[in-house]
């Protein structure tokens, strides 16, 4: 694909993740957005997409190790051989 | 000549342990059990520091970590507790779920209805490759070939295995919103 080849509804739909990843080379991901902008019903899709990515990701992004799994690793380093050394 | 051990530990300290949270997060959706996990992590973080000296400063600690803890995964987890599957990746349509919803609800506003443990419940019934495709992007925002490299696969399979867990886990999630009633369903 050339830059600036207008890419049709197929071509957009393929690429919808790719574009919501920011995964395209700045070519594509612009020639996807100009079509975005054109086409009421790509848009429409790419609308709800986008709210169920960022709304997975909402759901899943917390979470941390817990307090006592760190200091038990913390711990295990101490006696670990060092690991350099052999 | 090597580095005193203070000075080793020192310097895993500071380039792998602040990863700990990744490695636990994506531990807990590969063994899917928060005992199992914390093993997982620990065991993950072990191995980390006894081959420390194969890590090469300055590239990416995260990368290297999630690589250690998938192959520990699938070496000694995987096959000891094998849970059945019961998300489809295989369907063939795309995009059933925005089909359905486009006149009633098309800004997918139902998902917010939707809890943290359901979407992680859903995310727990996907296959292996898909679950840690989709986790390491979607959970952790790995790029495509961060994912290609932890998991030892070509960049078109991340993109394909990845777009196929979106969707089904998409069209999971979007049953249980009809059947809790957050969303009509049925389509037109």
């Amino acid at each position: 694909m050339t830059a600036g080849t207008p890419l049709d509804c197929r071509e957009v739909v393929d690429r919808l993740y790719e574009f919501l990843d920011e995964e395209l080379t700045p070519d594509v991901q612009r020639a996807v957005r100009a079509h975005l902008m054109a086409c009421a019903h790509c848009f429409a899709l790419h609308r709800f997409e986008d709210a169920y990515h960022r709304f997975v990701e909402a759901r899943v992004r917390a979470g941390h190790a817990p307090p006592a799994l760190r200091r038990r690793i913390l711990g295990l380093l101490l006696t670990e051989r060092d690991p350099g050394a052999s | 000549m090597p580095p005193p051990a203070d000075a080793r530990r020192e310097e895993f300290e500071r380039e792998a342990l602040p990863h700990l949270d990744a490695v636990y997060r994506v531990a807990l959706r590969l063994a899917r059990d928060p005992s199992d996990a914390g093993d997982l992590a620990q065991e993950t973080m072990l191995k980390a520091y006894r081959a420390f000296h194969q890590y090469r400063p300055g590239t990416n600690a995260k990368a290297w970590l999630l690589t250690i803890l998938r192959h520990t995964f699938i070496n000694e987890y995987r096959r000891a507790k094998h849970r059945p599957e019961t998300v489809d990746v295989h369907e063939a349509e795309r995009f059933t779920v925005f089909r359905d919803v486009q006149d009633a609800d098309p800004e997918g506003s139902f998902f917010a209805q939707i809890v943290d443990d359901e979407v992680l419940r859903a995310i727990d019934a996907l296959p292996d490759e898909f679950r840690e495709t989709l986790v390491l992007s979607d959970v952790e925002g790995l790029t495509y070939a961060e994912i290609a490299e932890v998991t030892g696969v070509p960049v078109g399979t991340v993109k394909s295995r990845l777009f196929r867990a979106r969707q089904a886990l998409q069209k999971r999630l979007y049953d249980y919103a009809v059947e809790m009633g957050y969303v009509r369903g049925g389509g037109a």
